[in-house]
């Protein structure tokens, strides 16, 4: 480490390093003004509870679906040639939940008090069921990459029988898939769920929420994982990127990505279908009003038609800039749509007093210490994605190992 | 006991443990969240025709509860227009039968009193904020920041009679329990006797607020209710409110009873 820390220099890698660090220096300044000022620092009120933290922990959680769908193909449909793939979204997925429950630390108004999520059950709660499974899933996640870590070099030769230990682990793979599976299932879906079940904010929040963030989260998820493979093969140009196996990952992704602009728009419109009051103007504030511009660009244009024509496309698949730019589409277009699935059930509101919906524009708009908060956080994730690139040759057949397992 | 062993039983005591909670019939969040059939439920109505809009209520509650100027349990809402008459409506935390705060709270913070009265245990309280979403009467305030200063409407309107909250949990309306638990102990009835009824109804000029036992047939509430016509807020979403409003009359045919 000390050798390597007096020949620096200026490269590309280290810039990168750097910026990332400096980020989270940042990041952590104003969590801790957060913690010590309250809550009151940001623009959130009572009228707008949950903000930008909200969403992108939503985020993070969406993106980092990709470990259980590919694990589940890899370790029980025998789907072998995604190994490498499986083991990248396995420790994307490490990441993501590790943000996702930074972005929540900052988020709730007592953190000190954050284990009373485990300690209290209310299991009536949709959200309860979410803690639980993503304080479960997150332990699934670090015993499936257990054997990633046992990756890095230097834990080899300082600890080479924790590593063999470590290793082992691989053993379990298959039930850990199935863990993974079932916990990703309920809290992916119970997210939407989460803003499904509440009859006081009924314009767009209603069950079929639930399905649409699964399938979303599956989208973005395999993109998200996708992206990073194609960015690390093209900074690196050592690794071996499988060609094939990202062709047929990403073919899978635009019909995933049909699939779910079918049930987007079924969703849009069958929601004019009703005689509940309220639910027209919720579709007009949605398609017209603030939050269109997301609606028709950031989430349907760019965030699934662009991308699905491209990845169904073979040839424009071959081209990697516009692969790569079609990937960044999806996982962008899921962020969006988390945005205003967020703002869009807080900004229409029944009014207490009769039985007419009125359409309530609230704006917020994030404060500078929810910016950067959140942009520490988000270098945070990317610095571990990094490291794993690195030194854990998430992408690689292991070059150095001494165990058989890759 | 080998290593294997020992790892068999610590997943059945966890299991267990889970189990237990999931289905076990003492469970601590089953106590939180489901209500038992207490021997009241309190019950409040607002007359219409009587409330003037002075606002006394809400003073009188941001007093005896010592809240931050900031937030407020009780909200005043001009409604509409009878003839030339302005119609209010006070909205506080309607305690609902099916609370959607009591059943999406993940950590069973808010819950049920055998009363009825929906209550808060600002100890368990994570600050998630959940609850303000699912409220359909935005009843509920968070506490954003801490409040340290003096309560502008002490002494005029009240003296407190519970501590404040700290920053981070969400509060609101509890029917002020304590004046309720509080005279229920030195043998009085709250809703007829003043020390034992809350705060908003004692400051009403015009005795537009009317408190009782809903199952009581005796009770104030229930005599009112028997009176006249009666209306809860959001009733079509199955809330089960038990504030009740009595309705303005057309004018020229106002009852004055």
């Amino acid at each position: 480490m000390i050798a390597k820390m007096k020949s620096f220099s200026i490269n590309p890698y280290n810039a990168w390093i750097g910026f990332l660090l400096v980020l989270i220096l940042a990041g952590v300044t104003s969590g801790i003004f957060v913690f010590i000022r309250g809550l009151v620092i940001t623009n959130l009120t009572d009228q707008t509870p949950w903000g930008l933290w909200i969403t992108l922990d939503l985020s993070s959680i969406a993106l980092s679906a990709g470990a259980f769908t590919l694990c589940a193909g890899v370790y029980l449909l025998g789907l072998k040639q995604f190994k490498t793939l499986a083991r990248t979204a396995a420790f994307i997925g490490l990441t993501g939940y590790g943000m996702a429950m930074l972005f929540l630390l900052l988020d709730i108004g007592r953190p000190d008090r954050f284990y009373n999520g485990f300690i209290f059950w209310n299991k009536h709660s949709v959200l309860w069921e979410v803690i639980m499974c993503i304080g479960l899933y997150f332990m699934v996640l670090t015993m499936e990459n257990l054997p990633n870590f046992a990756r890095w070099r230097w834990l080899q030769d300082k600890f080479p029988k924790l590593v063999d230990r470590m290793l082992k682990t691989h053993d379990t793979a298959p039930y850990l898939a199935v863990a993974g599976l079932v916990l990703s299932m309920l809290h992916q879906s119970s997210l939407g769920a989460t803003y499904g079940v509440l009859i006081s904010r009924p314009i767009w929040y209603r069950p079929g929420l639930a399905g649409l963030f699964f399938v979303s989260a599956i989208a973005g998820g395999i993109a998200m994982t996708l992206m990073v493979t194609v960015i690390a093969g093209m900074i690196r140009p050592g690794l071996q990127i499988e060609e094939k196996t990202i062709s047929q990952v990403a073919r899978f992704l635009g019909w995933a990505l049909v699939v779910y602009l079918y049930l987007r728009f079924w969703d849009l419109f069958a929601m004019t279908y009703t005689i509940q009051p309220g639910r027209t103007e919720g579709f007009d504030l949605l398609t017209r009003g603030t939050l269109s511009f997301n609606l028709w660009f950031g989430e349907i244009l760019f965030g699934i038609l662009i991308p699905a024509i491209i990845l169904l496309k073979g040839s424009y698949r071959q081209n990697k800039l516009v692969f790569l730019a079609a990937l960044m589409m999806v996982v962008g277009g899921l962020i969006a749509y988390r945005w205003d699935t967020n703002m869009v059930g807080q900004m229409v509101v029944q009014s207490p007093l009769s039985v007419v919906i009125l359409p309530r524009y609230t704006h917020y708009t994030p404060s500078l210490v929810e910016v950067i908060s959140s942009a520490g956080i988000i270098a945070f994730g990317l610095f571990t994605i990094t490291f794993g690139i690195r030194y854990l040759h998430l992408m690689e057949q292991m070059p150095f190992a001494k165990n058989k397992i890759n | 006991m080998n290593r294997r062993e020992f790892l068999k039983l610590t997943l059945a005591l966890i299991g267990s443990f889970a189990g237990h909670k999931l289905f076990g019939k003492f469970s601590f969040a089953e106590a939180h969240t489901n209500a038992k059939n207490g021997a009241h439920k309190w019950g409040m109505v607002i007359d219409q025709n009587k409330c003037n809009g002075c606002g006394f209520c809400v003073k009188a509650c941001q007093a005896s509860n010592d809240i931050n100027p900031e937030m407020a349990w009780n909200k005043l809402y001009s409604s509409t227009k009878v003839g030339k008459k302005e119609i209010f409506t006070p909205v506080s935390c309607q305690h609902c039968e099916n609370a959607p705060c009591v059943s999406v709270c993940p950590v069973g913070a808010s819950y049920y009193r055998d009363d009825g009265i929906v209550m808060m245990d600002y100890e368990r309280c994570i600050g998630c904020r959940y609850c303000q979403l699912a409220c359909p009467y935005g009843a509920r305030s968070f506490n954003w920041d801490t409040f340290s200063g003096p309560n502008p409407t002490i002494p005029e309107w009240g003296e407190p009679d519970i501590e404040r909250r700290p920053r981070g949990v969400v509060e609101k309306c509890t029917f002020c329990f304590q004046r309720i638990d509080r005279g229920l102990a030195a043998g009085l009835t709250p809703g007829v006797n003043k020390a034992a009824t809350p705060a908003c109804v004692n400051a009403c000029p015009m005795n537009a607020r009317i408190f009782g036992d809903l199952t009581d047939p005796d009770s104030p509430v229930s005599k009112a209710l028997k009176k006249s016509p009666a209306f809860r807020l959001l009733e079509s979403l199955g809330t089960g409110p038990r504030v009740y409003y009595l309705p303005p009359q057309p004018v020229g045919e106002e009852n004055n009873t």
